[in-house]
């Protein structure tokens, strides 16, 4: 049994008046992938954005219901949003480099968290993120030019080497590879398969080819409720609910 | 929600596999009624026509093949569509394999004496009757997509395997009563064995069934039936 990293209880959300989640009780294991699926707007990516308190910046957004990270409450008063997003990375749909150097990207999150006070210390980090990252043997000799000026599939590697770059313990992906050809995708999924090893991944994904071969354990949103959530290979071999496995094959009307 | 798929041309190609499948069960039921009864009757004129279709089959099988690599690679199916697409490989195959078995037992007749005694006559019938139906019904299971038919007729199995005991033994018995009979007598045990593997690929293909209908295999032993020594 994996131990159980992040535990969602009646979570709902609302923006304004209107509800986004309903009463979402999820359980995502420690150094797994856990693939969310479902039509746009069934809640997915609102539900990955309570993890790391993204949604603190919209003032309509309000929360109830618990999300306990190690047991703790992550919406605690006494939770320091900065020391819980340096646990929870995240990586979005587009590639977002900052409008700095390669080094820089990768080093900007470490200064503002107080790691790595040395040039020698902060090399290293640089140099370590991205080897995870995967993209270290082909920007090495160019760390000091733009990060804008990698391809797509290297920037999204960035922003990943970016992301692991504060050493997280979970990270967060938002349709990662919607915006990349299939090879860039590929070496993202490979990528991912390596990261589970130390890091806790919750991916929202629309490909159910890629659930499928990157995750461990897929939920499944409609209309704000978890419909269902299980094994990987049983959602999508064979899963209990109808609506589940109309939306897998492409009934849904 | 909706049964059908939002692209009508998937729905379309699913429904075309399930017909084709349908349509080589259909034959191949045929095919085997068909050797069944050239045999018993020692029917020589039928033998052509029987090893001539079981070239259809072959190509149905193909056909089928191609249909699901199409599928596989255009619609990566899902859960039950992906179900669907391994459940008509397998049993296109098995179905392959029961024309070959018909096939062989029309091959067969042709050096058969037509005075075979009538009691194994009699129990060559019972046991090729029980597995044509049990062919049958494992099509129609198909069809309707029926689980407890199709596992009903996985434990029938049991029937076919005491009728092939019970045929065997009157093989071996006109054989034992004049060494003449040696040449017609290993024809005939190869009849009787064709049927009852005929019989193995049917309960394969009601293992797929169940399957294709549940997405789990039909736990435990299948009932066993007496065991020739051959």
């Amino acid at each position: 049994m994996k131990k159980v990293k992040i535990k969602t209880k009646n979570l709902d959300v609302f923006y304004g008046d209107k509800q986004a989640l309903f009463n979402v009780n999820l359980d995502l294991n420690e150094k797994e992938v856990t693939a969310l699926i479902g039509p746009s707007g069934c809640g997915k990516s609102t539900f990955i954005r309570c993890i790391n308190r993204m949604n603190d910046v919209i003032d309509i957004c309000k929360i109830e219901g618990s999300i306990e990270m190690d047991g703790f409450d992550i919406n605690g008063k006494s939770v320091d949003v900065v020391a819980l997003r340096e646990k929870v990375g995240m990586v979005f749909q587009k590639p977002n480099p900052f409008p700095k150097s390669i080094y820089d990207n990768i080093s900007y999150a470490p200064k503002i968290h107080g790691k790595g006070e040395t040039k020698d210390e902060l090399d290293e980090i640089v140099e370590n993120s991205l080897k995870k990252a995967a993209l270290w043997n082909e920007v090495k000799d160019r760390l000091n030019e733009p990060g804008t000026s990698l391809s797509g599939g290297q920037q999204q590697r960035l922003c990943i080497a970016r992301a692991i770059s504060v050493n997280p313990e979970v990270i967060l992906m938002d349709e990662p590879c919607s915006s990349l050809d299939p090879i860039a995708t590929a070496k993202i999924e490979e990528l991912i398969d390596e990261l589970k090893t130390i890091y806790t991944i919750i991916i929202v994904t629309h490909s159910m080819a890629q659930a499928v071969r990157v995750s461990q354990k897929t939920g499944f949103f409609h209309l704000g409720k978890l419909i269902e959530v299980g094994k990987t290979e049983k959602i999508f071999n064979n899963p209990d609910n109808k609506m589940t496995q109309d939306y897998i094959t492409g009934r849904f009307g | 929600m909706s049964d059908e798929h939002i692209v009508k041309s998937y729905e379309e190609e699913l429904q075309f596999l399930n017909d084709s499948v349908i349509k080589m069960g259909s034959l191949t039921e045929t095919q085997l009624y068909d050797s069944m009864h050239s045999v018993i009757k020692v029917d020589k004129d039928s033998i052509d026509k029987i090893i001539k279709n079981d070239e259809q089959i072959n190509k149905f099988r193909t056909k089928i093949d191609t249909q699901i690599m199409t599928l596989l690679v255009k619609r990566a199916p899902m859960a039950i569509d992906l179900r669907t697409a391994i459940a008509a490989l397998k049993i296109s195959h098995d179905l392959e394999r029961i024309g070959d078995l018909a096939k062989s037992n029309a091959k067969k007749v042709k050096p058969l004496p037509l005075n075979l005694p009538n009691d194994l006559i009699a129990n060559l019938k019972r046991l090729g009757d029980l597995v044509v139906k049990q062919l049958t019904d494992v099509i129609n299971s198909y069809i309707n997509r029926d689980y407890d038919k199709a596992k009903e007729v996985w434990a029938k199995d049991e029937q076919v395997d005491d009728l092939t005991y019970i045929a065997m033994n009157s093989v071996i018995e006109f054989l034992s009563k004049d060494k003449k009979n040696l040449d017609f007598s290993t024809h005939l045990i190869f009849v009787t064995k064709n049927f009852e593997r005929a019989g193995d690929h049917v309960t394969n293909i009601a293992e797929s069934i169940c399957y294709l209908i549940k997405g789990e295999y039909l736990k435990g032993q299948r009932p066993k039936g007496k065991e020739t020594q051959i």
